[in-house]
């Protein structure tokens, strides 16, 4: 290199500033990235901005990116002192360059512990250091220290106001802020993770982070759930062998999550208790049609086998935790057929005619009948036995020609036959 | 599931045509997108060359596949797609854009014409309808099987090519590809084994190797 250590040291110091600037001054800014140029070109700044896109031009990142990770270890062993502005510049052009040095995102932590930064910023950087490196280890570890920070800030302002013996704002009113605040968060997390889940498949930091999210910041909030089984479902079906199967694992442990909120939040009448079951049934049951569905149009991807195997896993045991509970309740629920006697033997052909509709070229029919009678909130509990599921396999086996398919079939049916009718105490 | 581009060429007898192409390169990150672009242009155009007229392929190359149709009259239509999209759904597209370029652009245009000059506007909405497969192809079921027509499947770009031609060859002639996607393929198969081919790695990835590089050997140093 011709340049000399001035040059580079009054270049870099360029740079940094360009960065902390374009920051400040286009808060629009929704992306970082390389742009290929071996050499400078012209005398000008290698930080550019187009369409609230920042680019990085790759032939600065020689000087940029040893420099300031040597400045900031200097500092870190107190060797050269940095002020909070100049550690706060420093850090985000390291992160935005190499997002996975934990010492920077640590100076940082320190900066928001002393109150020299606000949360928002560093949930901002990572956010744009994720859409280079969707993967980044450090930096889904941060953005979750950072969201616990913002928690407890939360719960003392909430604690605060319960001490307040006469509040000057209603108690109703604050909460409610704090609430739309969180969900605003919430909402901000869940699509920080589906556009990284979207740059790198199989992401698992992305698709854990969700799930972390889910657990610690929306308990006890049905609507999120809901909300992400709802917008959980169409990204799966397009992304069908995204193959950590994290989403069908966030999908399963959110329906899961779903079924003990709803024993807390509904009565133990005996209505209302049909109501949560029939709603529990239904979320099954709409996973299970979802991965049928899938099964069925996209042959060989053994993440939907997987799926379902979940699924099914979790049905099973919440379904015997149930009969263990209701004792006899249960018989309330039991399907009534419209049209045929109230026999067991009854029940059985009309289980069998329904299963059969799959097998035909158009199943339109069949969603819309059932979707009428899980309104009426009857014969449900008969969609979701083990019968049916060797049923769905073998229509599976018996029509498909794709090898890859077969053998996930296969193998579902022996861990049915293995793992599920060991277990069952009488289905 | 996702398409990429989608292109229609004519087979001249030495060299492919580009007519037209539409392209979704909303996820590649911004600043590759131009070079991602040419060298896509680039494959289609060399795999276009490279297939037989009458038949029907499927190139593999890393995480893509490129379907390509080149029909008896010469006229082409090749799409890229990720590993995931169905490949019957592919072969479904290809046709019907070729029989509806056929109709709309006088075959007397297709062995000079250019993406300027040729009037043919469905690229984009087909590209952007069929990345759905399911609701573009309602009609047909997804997973049917493909027809009896063959199609012949190559694992890499590399067994497009003729004993001894090499791609850095073709990359460095090519008319498709700009100074900077030419300087973006030589960065990266230096870095690379040779035997390995990485056009859109080259694009994609190119900034991580840079990265790696500097932390890997800075932390080296002064930890």
């Amino acid at each position: 290199m011709a340049e000399s250590k001035e040059e580079v040291d009054v270049l870099v110091q360029r740079v940094v500033k360009d960065i902390s600037i374009a920051l400040k001054r286009h808060p629009n800014i929704d992306e970082i990235g390389l742009i290929q140029c071996p050499e400078a070109l012209y005398n000008r700044s290698p930080i550019v901005l187009v369409e609230n896109k920042l680019g990085v031009e790759s032939w600065c990142v020689k000087f940029l990116l040893p420099y300031v990770h040597n400045k900031l270890l200097l500092y870190r062993q107190r060797k050269h002192w940095l002020d909070r502005e100049a550690l706060v510049d420093i850090t985000c052009t390291l992160l935005l360059l190499n997002p996975d040095f934990t010492t920077a995102w640590n100076v940082r932590k320190e900066l928001l512990e002393c109150g020299a930064l606000n949360p928002e910023r560093d949930l901002y950087l990572s956010k744009l250091a994720l859409t280079k490196f969707p993967k980044s280890p450090e930096t889904w570890i941060h953005r979750r220290w950072v969201l616990q920070h913002i928690l407890r800030q939360f719960s003392a302002v909430a604690h605060k106001t319960q001490q307040r013996v006469e509040a000057e704002q209603p108690d109703a009113e604050r909460s409610q802020f704090l609430g739309s605040h969180l969900d605003r968060l919430i909402h901000q997390e869940m699509k920080v993770c589906s556009d990284a889940a979207c740059r790198y498949p199989s992401n698992y930091n992305a698709w854990s982070h969700r799930i972390w999210v889910l657990q610690h910041m929306a308990k006890g909030n049905i609507k999120v759930f809901r909300d992400e089984l709802s917008s959980v479902h169409p990204w799966v079906s397009m992304h069908v062998s995204d193959h950590i199967f994290c989403p069908s694992q966030h999908q399963s442990n959110t329906v899961h999550s779903t079924c003990p909120q709803a024993n807390g939040e509904l009565s133990l009448a005996d209505a209302a208790c049909g109501d949560r079951i029939t709603t529990v049934f239904k979320l099954f049951y709409q996973e299970t049609e979802l991965c049928a569905d899938l099964i069925q149009s996209f042959p060989g991807h053994e993440t939907l086998w997987s799926h379902r195997r979940h699924v099914y896993y979790l049905w099973h045991h919440w379904r015997q935790d149930q009969d263990l509970c209701t004792d006899g309740r249960e018989n309330e629920l039991k399907p009534t057929c419209i049209n045929e006697p109230d026999g067991s033997q009854g029940r059985n052909v009309d289980r069998h005619k329904h299963v059969s509709v799959p097998m035909e070229v158009d199943r339109v029919s069949l969603p819309d009948h059932d979707s009428k009678r899980l309104r009426r909130g009857i014969l449900l509990p008969n969609l979701l036995t083990l019968q049916n599921e060797h049923t769905f396999v073998n229509s599976i086996l018996n029509s498909c020609c794709n090898a890859e398919q077969n053998n996930y079939a296969v193998a579902y049916k022996k861990w049915l036959d293995t793992v599920i009718s060991a277990q069952s105490l009488d289905i | 599931m996702k398409l990429y581009s989608l292109s229609v060429l004519f087979k001249g007898a030495t060299k492919a045509n580009l007519l037209k192409a539409a392209y979704d390169l909303s996820s590649f990150s911004f600043f590759q997108r131009s070079s991602v672009q040419e060298f896509m242009t680039f494959t289609s155009a060399l795999i276009a060359e490279r297939t037989s007229v009458g038949t029907r392929a499927s190139v593999k190359e890393q995480e893509y596949l490129c379907h390509v149709y080149v029909r008896n009259d010469n006229l082409s239509a090749v799409v890229i797609s990720d590993s995931e999209y169905p490949q019957r759904v592919c072969f479904t597209l290809l046709d019907k854009v070729l029989e509806e370029f056929s109709r709309q652009v006088d075959s007397i245009d297709w062995p000079s014409g250019n993406p300027d000059t040729v009037s043919y506007k469905g690229l984009d909405i087909h590209l952007s309808k069929y990345q759905n497969p399911r609701e573009a192809d309602a009609m047909t079921k997804v997973q049917a099987e493909l027809d009896e027509t063959k199609i012949i499947l190559h694992n890499t770009m590399e067994s497009l090519l003729e004993r001894g031609e090499k791609l850095d060859d073709l990359v460095s002639k090519s008319e498709h590809l700009g100074n900077q996607s030419k300087a973006f393929y030589k960065t990266v198969n230096m870095a690379d084994s040779p035997a390995t081919l990485n056009w859109i790695h080259a694009a994609a990835t190119v900034s991580v190797v840079v990265f790696a590089t500097f932390a890997g050997t800075e932390t080296e140093l002064l930890l």
